[in-house]
């Protein structure tokens, strides 16, 4: 072994560079994000549009709007070439501007890169955008992908939802007061006062007066109605539920959130959260007791003895999830640097119950400062929130990163919906000491190395894992690390291609703070015995004496550049891949403790389904256990027509189905069996032998059933 | 919006129902009548799904079908002729609470409520709608109606019917917005049965034809399909119909069919022999009108008095102004 190939072993077995030839590996990147250098020149998710609605639409990707924009301004071919350039333009303009820290309406923004890339002086490319512009179906607030952008986008969606639930709310506080207003009016009307002169002569109006005798009318009334008016336990409890529901309408008490109220739901901490739910619980109870008094009078089925009981004890646990879910929910945005010892608990308390607050956890940073701990990894507490969330069982929790959060929206809007806790970690890829990419490709960079890979918990999605658990999101999620292809210039000018995984220590090589566990190796030393991360960490196995695990990475001047890992990167690396591997268990990918199930099973199980129920028939019912000597109708095939009925009660009857069978076969004769069986429109009654030999006509009688035994 | 607490409460006093829980006024139809198995079937319904009787309504037109409101003990509205379905679509709007039923008859949907029929359809309203298909108008004593045979001698066809009959599976399916189509036949009860079941249970306008025998005016009209099972042709499917192992020891006749193949349901629908006894068509997806209209959502007694108001006055004369 040469001195240089010592130096590698020794550095990838003890992170020590030794000997001048290795060099920490700064200002390198991941040779597979060479590609990516200009985020402003490449069509992707960012920026986005943020939109008020409750559906997907409230997240919008500004590509997606303009791709819109041209299919319906730019007709097909060459003909529509030239305002496709312009409208590309300006959307590279757009996210230049995003990209710089601009914010504000799409709309605003619309001018500002306009008037950037000299529309003012093309008459054809004002055009261009002026038509564009016309044909933009939605305005909305345009982000890019930064520090605080899950709190911004969840906050907007989440206020949006909380109005619609507002309204619905009130509309139907509306409805039942409405209703219990009716039963009030009703009784009135038919009271004594309701029916005296004056109120049936107002009632007439002006100019007919006359033409009426108030007084006998109302003593004809008082005759016919009045006697049963509503009993003073009833109308008190009906009084009551409408004047709490009445008082619950928007307007008259912040307990039915209304738009203009909903920053007082928003929290920056879990403790607060905590003690304002707490607050207002008691005057959700009240009015969830009044609901459900209401609906119960509205449908006549309140029963006092039966009851009372009931609503006298009414408190916090006769009020479920689902009722709390009528109300406005809670929101909390914090991020997971402020989840030290008692936010921390608070946030365990709310997940583990059933209230309705949402949390949003903005996860800065995956990797731990070096200094901080002695093995690297993917250890963070935040970075593992999201799974210690399912462990409680109860909140929807999602997982995602910031660059994905576009493709995540419906699952966002889920979890806001949910009836009960819902935890949201997102990791934003904006932490500070990693400021060598933008935050955009650090997390698209966390979710494609597995390091903080996506995952949603839905507990209302069904009864097991496979309804509950998803791995939706995810880049290949069925391989360990997600392979790319990568394509260079070799020496001699051609073009060289590899298929290249990108690795959980493709993620740290983004980490400036890491850049220690690299080294980089001069071209000169390259040799044999340098093999590629991916084909390290596929086995189990170490890579083999000698083998030195490199990773392909670029510099600053786009060269192509070797860094060895060290071990305890490797290992690190290892620990990721496992936990991923757990991952891929609960959605169904790998299985340890059972047949792997891949994406391809719920075909294979649809395919298999018709064949098991096909097979049910195979277990055919006994055949009917009647000889053609006994009497007996073939009941389920009674079409009901009432011609066996009609002519012997007694001898045919109806079962519980309404269809005949013989009841009481000494109740008739023969003839009538027989006359019953011809006279059957579906011929289904088979009168048999006859019991009686000596019945009058019997030898004609038997040879009319034949056709029917 | 309901809240938990009063589902549980209410879950406590479930009633139990029977058939007799809903059985009206005595069928005054005649004995042997193909509505007697159809009343049947939907009072099984109704007790098999414990459908509460006042949250439940039957709507007809005018004829002997439509006397099946009379029957049950729900609530009815024995409407005008030819015009069950806009009455059934009117309360569906206003009571979006009720379990609506639509009964009418050939003469009644296919004859003078014919563009109601279509346009029932094609707003696809949460209702289940069952055609008494019996060829003839009954009740008004055998007069040819639009489903009646080529050939048919009736009061009004002394010479027999001139035309084709219109086929009402061919003509729903031709319709868009279609959702639930599908066909039974009065004398075989289980079915009629297992197919309103399933139209029960879509969530759009499902419309059931019933092949039903007149044993007053065309007794023998059906006795060919009632004596050769082979006539009648079961379409089974995972999606549709399974029928159990002993209707399938006399009814042998039976193919699988998809009820999501409009295609294929209108092609079966076109051939009347054998008899297709079963669900053509079935598409969840299509859109319900009340659900896509906003209708006022609170009837407030204001609401109700400027509606009244409204349409009073458009029958009030004004006095003339004076000249000058």
């Amino acid at each position: 072994m040469g001195p240089e190939l010592q130096a590698h072993v020794a550095f990838h077995l003890t992170g020590k560079r030794m000997g001048a030839g290795l060099q920490a590996a700064e200002g390198l990147r991941p040779g597979l994000l060479a590609r990516f250098a200009d985020l402003t020149k490449l069509r992707h998710d960012f920026p986005l549009v943020l939109v008020a609605g409750v559906d997907e639409s409230c997240i919008q990707s500004l590509s997606t709007l303009v791709n819109r924009i041209l299919q319906v301004i730019a007709p097909r071919g060459i003909a529509g070439e030239a305002t496709r350039q312009h409208v590309l333009r300006l959307e590279r303009e757009l996210r230049t501007l995003a990209a710089n820290g601009e914010t504000g309406l799409l709309s605003r923004l619309w001018d500002q890169a306009a008037k950037r890339i000299g529309a003012a002086d093309d008459p054809a490319l004002a055009g261009s955008i002026s038509r564009a512009l016309a044909a933009l179906a939605f305005d909305g607030e345009v982000v890019d992908c930064t520090h605080g952008l899950p709190s911004r986008l969840v906050t907007l969606a989440w206020k949006t939802l909380q109005q619609r639930k507002a309204e619905r709310r009130a509309l139907e506080l509306q409805r039942f007061s409405l209703r219990l207003s009716d039963i009030l009016r009703a009784d009135f009307v038919r009271s004594r006062a309701g029916t005296s002169a004056e109120r049936l002569q107002a009632s007439v109006g002006t100019g007919m007066e006359d033409a009426f005798d108030f007084q006998a009318m109302s003593g004809t009334l008082a005759q016919v109605s009045g006697k049963d008016p509503l009993p003073d336990s009833r109308r008190r409890r009906v009084q009551q539920a409408l004047s709490l529901l009445v008082a619950r309408q928007p307007g008259t008490q912040a307990v039915a959130a209304g738009p203009d109220d909903l920053d007082s739901l928003v929290f920056a901490n879990c403790r607060d959260a905590l003690a304002a739910f707490r607050d207002r619980l008691p005057k959700i109870i009240e009015l969830v007791k009044a609901m459900v008094i209401a609906e119960l009078e509205i449908e006549g089925r309140y029963v006092e003895a039966t009851h009372d009981p009931f609503f006298a004890d009414f408190d916090e646990s006769s009020v479920s999830a689902r009722d709390l879910n009528l109300f406005p929910d809670y929101l909390v945005c914090i991020g997971s640097e402020s989840l030290h010892s008692p936010e921390n608990a608070g946030l365990m308390e709310i997940l583990a119950s059933e209230m309705p607050i949402k949390v949003v956890v903005e996860v800065s940073d995956v990797l731990e400062e070096p200094a901080l701990r002695a093995h690297l990894g993917p250890v963070t507490t935040a970075a593992q929130l999201g799974r210690m969330a399912m462990g409680l069982g109860s909140a929807y929790v999602l997982q995602s990163c910031s660059s994905h959060l576009y493709q995540a929206r419906s699952r966002i809007l889920a979890g806001l919906v949910y009836a009960g806790p819902a935890l949201l970690s997102v990791f934003s890829g904006s932490a500070r000491g990693t400021g060598l990419l933008p935050p955009y490709l650090l997390a698209a960079a966390a979710m494609e190395s597995r390091a903080f890979p996506a995952f949603t918990y839905d507990p209302a999605a069904g009864p097991d894992w496979v309804a509950r658990f998803s791995l939706d999101g995810n880049p290949q999620p069925e391989a360990d690390w997600p392979v790319h292809e990568f394509s260079y210039e070799d020496e001699a000018h051609q073009r060289a291609t590899e298929q290249l995984a990108f690795t959980f220590i493709d993620f740290v090589a983004c980490d400036p703070r890491h850049a220690g566990h690299f080294a980089l190796v001069p071209r000169a030393e390259w040799n044999g015995s340098m093999v590629p991360v991916g084909s390290s960490l596929i086995s189990d196995s170490p890579p083999g004496v000698g083998k030195i695990p490199y990773l392909q990475m670029v510099d600053g001047d786009y060269v192509l550049q070797r860094a060895l890992a060290d071990e305890k990167l490797l290992s690190a690396a290892h620990r990721c891949r496992e936990m991923w591997h757990s991952l891929q268990e609960l959605g169904g990918v790998r299985g340890s403790l059972a047949q792997p199930v891949t994406p391809a099973a719920p075909a294979v199980m649809a395919a298999a389904a018709p064949a098991a129920s096909a097979a049910l028939p195979v277990v055919e019912d006994p055949e009917p256990g009647q000889r053609s000597d006994d009497p007996h109708i073939d009941t389920p095939r009674c079409t009901t027509c009432n011609e066996c009925t009609n002519l012997n009660n007694r001898m045919f009857a109806y079962d519980a189905n309404k269809q005949a069978y013989i009841a009481d076969i000494n109740a008739g004769t023969y003839r009538e069996l027989v006359e019953a069986a011809e006279t059957c429109q579906v011929a289904i009654i088979h009168p048999g032998k006859p019991r009686n030999p000596d019945e009058p006509g019997i030898a004609e009688l038997m040879k009319r059933a034949e056709p029917f035994l | 919006m309901s809240t938990r607490a009063h589902e549980c409460l209410m879950r406590m006093y479930l009633e139990e129902h029977n058939l007799e829980s809903y059985q009206g006024s005595i069928p005054r139809w005649c004995s042997g009548c193909g509505d007697n198995a159809i009343l049947t079937a939907v009072q099984r319904l109704c007790r098999d799904e414990k459908l509460r009787p006042e949250k439940t309504v039957f709507v007809s037109g005018i004829g002997c079908s439509s006397r099946l409101p009379h029957y049950m003990k729900t609530y009815g509205f024995h409407g005008i002729h030819g015009r069950a379905l806009p009455v059934a679509e009117g309360i569906r709007l206003a009571r979006p609470d009720l379990n609506v039923f639509v009964t009418t008859g050939d003469g009644d949907c296919c004859s003078i409520g014919a563009a109601h029929w279509i346009h029932a359809i094609r707003y696809n309203m949460n209702m289940t709608v069952m055609l008494h298909d019996n060829q003839i108008y009954g009740l008004t004593k055998m007069q040819v109606s639009p489903t009646s045979p080529k050939g048919l001698r009736s009061k009004t066809t002394p010479r027999g019917a001139f035309l084709e009959p219109l086929n009402p599976l061919t003509v729903t399916l031709g319709i868009q917005n279609a959702s639930f189509v599908a066909q039974a036949v009065d004398w075989i009860p289980e079915l009629i049965y297992e197919i309103l079941s399933r139209a029960f249970h879509h969530k759009g306008c499902s419309f059931v034809r019933i092949i039903q025998r007149c044993p007053e005016f065309l007794p023998e009209l059906l006795d060919p399909w009632l004596h050769d099972p082979n006539r009648t042709l079961l379409l089974t499917h995972e999606k549709g119909l399974q029928v159990s192992a002993s209707l399938s020891r006399v009814y042998k006749n039976q193919r699988e069919h998809d009820p999501m193949d409009i295609d294929r349901a209108r092609e079966i629908a076109s051939a009347g022999d054998p008899i297709p006894v079963g669900i053509l068509y079935h598409n969840p997806s299509v859109p319900r009108y009340e659900e896509l209209h906003a209708i006022e959502p609170l009837r407030t007694p204001e609401l109700i008095q400027r509606g009244l108001e409204a349409e009073l006055d458009k029958f009030t004369i004004w006095p003339q102004e004076e000249a000058g």
